[in-house]
């Protein structure tokens, strides 16, 4: 009878402890829910590999297209090592399976094709995280904060960040017009008022120039349109050097764009200001532009 | 009897192919251990080997050797050795559909790609049908088919260009990949498999129409028929491969090549051996597309035109 007894009790105290720590969330799919507190986690995305950072949780695999160092520096500083499990568009399964993760967070725009068999592998939380709005990311953020069970360290991380951020908005000049965009050896990309790099600038109380009608994220640029669009400053990631930015500077028109005759051309690293985003590396790409603009 | 040993070679190394397959990737399984891998739910490999290879091999192993056969029938019809499923215009056609549902519905569920990509080929096939009718010559429906598929090629283009990043996606599946591919793939693939024994059945025909068209017609062959099934399995076979696996190049061209110089041009032996030659060109990309710098994939299509590339370059040098 005793025995009985201990084991109903304990039976009971289980579930109970399972439904105590049991989160559920909304996720890209629907809801998305987690009975234990996970302990290995394989991160698909760099925002995610930051929001983990951010409450000082340590992924075992990150998609980092085998270069460690795309991922941002202070992320790296708190994470330690990590298993790189191949390139963000195509991750590899079979190493992802042999880290035995506990929890997958992936990205809807990338890995929606794969869900189904990543969730073979583990619980897998999908959420946005290319083409997403800084506020997007940082609503991420909070959702994998409860998921890991941080959800006081994220909240709070999040209200520090709010804080930083306001910090920084003050000592910037307010309403000069900031446009980012990166440069390849062809192209130049300006990321939009709709983009990652474009909510940051908003959220720092700088504006965005009006790049026109389109509503994507990212847009090519010629050099005619940049003389049209003419922003006050402009901040360029060049992903090779010389990239066109240099090759345009020969050219007369160049001369016509308000930033290129005040000096206001800046360069920024352009795997953090295009790659990374996230709550570490909105407040790196912050520290930039207050490096930049902060005489 | 070199007939019969080439056939054999083929054969072993396709064997060899999936059995290395199996054993080598990012993580690589013992030799020992893949049988329990397979079966037993419990082993450390069996998502690896269970859900991932083994799916995927078979795909590579299907889709190869439909990607082949489909060009193989395509050079009996036009009887031309550049001639291959892409000139039909049919995996160009599934290409441009694939990229239109991707820019202008993007949250669309990906699940719908196959279909979308298998009604593009069709529709390519119907136009040009339409354009060409029954009774055009065969050249008149490979420049057409050229012309068509370099629409489609340019509207693709166009799109990419003009919603450059929303169209990442569509990239990667353009340059043809067993990336995610698994069981649910390889169902989808299953009932295309009827087409293969059609494609057989079409080798005696497919000879006589070698000869030219008057000596087929004085042997009893209806040509005009013949050559209308041929296209229409090749258009189905390609379509369902192509929905799949997205576009992978060179392998419905430079299969039945390669094939020709082992077996000769009877298609008797030319069908059977070249899905070989095409699965074993295949499961060869794909292996290594995942070893060739683990945990990186390439996708397997540009493995295959790597491969292909230089091999008619050589081809054309040769035949100087």
């Amino acid at each position: 009878m005793k025995r009985w007894l201990s084991v109903i009790l304990s039976t009971y105290f289980i579930l109970v402890s399972f439904t105590a720590t049991a989160v559920t969330v909304e996720d890209s799919k629907g809801l998305f829910t987690l009975d234990y507190q996970p302990k290995r986690i394989v991160v698909l995305e760099f925002s995610f590999a930051d929001a983990l950072a951010a409450v000082d949780v340590s992924p075992v695999g990150i998609a980092d297209d085998k270069e460690a160092d795309r991922v941002l520096k202070e992320v790296r500083d708190v994470i330690g090592s990590w298993t790189s499990v191949g390139t963000r568009s195509q991750p590899s399964m079979e190493v992802i399976a042999s880290l035995k993760p506990d929890l997958i967070i992936a990205d809807i725009s990338r890995h929606e094709a794969v869900y189904a068999d990543l969730q073979k592998i583990a619980p897998t939380l999908i959420l946005p995280s290319r083409r997403e709005t800084y506020e997007d990311s940082l609503k991420a953020a909070a959702i994998i904060g409860k998921v890991i069970g941080k959800d006081q360290a994220m909240q709070a991380r999040l209200q520090q960040h709010r804080k930083t951020m306001a910090q920084y908005a003050q000592q910037l000049p307010q309403k000069i017009e900031v446009q980012f965009g990166v440069a390849r050896d062809d192209a130049l990309f300006l990321h939009t008022k709709d983009s990652y790099a474009g909510g940051v600038i908003h959220a720092l109380g700088l504006a965005n120039a009006e790049t026109g009608r389109d509503d994507t994220a990212y847009r090519q640029t010629g050099l005619e349109q940049l003389v049209a669009i003419n922003p006050e400053y402009l901040i360029i990631g060049n992903y090779v050097t010389p990239s066109i930015i240099d090759k345009w500077r020969n050219e007369p028109l160049f001369s016509v764009l308000q930033a290129a005759r005040q000096n206001h051309i800046y360069q920024v690293n352009p795997n953090t200001w295009s790659r990374c985003r996230g709550i570490m590396a909105a407040e790196r790409m912050s520290q930039d532009l207050v490096d930049i603009l902060v005489p | 009897m070199r007939l019969v040993s080439c056939f054999f070679i083929l054969g072993f190394l396709t064997l060899l192919l999936i059995i290395t397959n199996l054993l080598f990737g990012a993580v690589s399984v013992p030799l020992d251990t893949i049988v329990d891998a397979f079966l037993d739910h419990t082993n450390p490999n069996h998502f690896t080997i269970h859900e991932y290879r083994f799916p995927r091999i078979i795909i590579a192993l299907l889709v190869g050797a439909m990607m082949a056969l489909a060009g193989a029938l395509v050079q009996g019809v036009i009887r031309n050795p550049l001639a291959s499923p892409d000139i039909l215009g049919v995996s160009h056609g599934a290409g441009l559909a694939a990229v239109i549902y991707m820019t202008f519905f993007p949250d669309a569920a990906i699940e719908w790609l196959p279909l979308v990509a298998l009604l593009g080929s069709f529709l390519a096939a119907i136009v040009l049908w339409r354009l060409c009718g029954q009774h055009s010559t065969t050249v008149k429906l490979a420049i057409t088919g050229v012309a068509l598929a370099a629409l489609y090629a340019s509207c693709v283009d166009f799109l990419m260009l003009v919603k450059p990043l929303e169209i990442n996606n569509a990239l990667l599946w353009l340059t043809g990949s067993l990336w995610g591919r698994g069981w649910t793939q390889l169902s989808l693939l299953l009932p295309w498999l009827v087409l293969i024994p059609a494609a057989l059945w079409l080798a005696k025909p497919l000879n006589l129409i070698h000869l030219g068209d008057e000596h087929a017609t004085s042997l009893g062959t209806h040509t005009n028929a013949v050559r209308l099934a041929a296209l229409a399995i090749a258009v189905g076979l390609t379509a369902s491969c192509v929905a799949i696996c997205g576009p992978i190049g060179f392998l419905g061209l430079v299969a039945p090549h390669l094939t020709r110089k082992l077996v000769g041009g009877r298609h008797q032996a030319l069908l059977p051996a070249t899905m070989l030659v095409g699965a074993i060109l295949l499961l060869l990309a794909d292996l290594v597309a995942r070893t060739i710098d683990p945990p990186i994939e390439l996708p397997a299509g540009i493995m295959t035109a790597i491969i292909g590339a230089p091999y008619f370059l050589w081809l054309l040098l040769r035949s100087k």
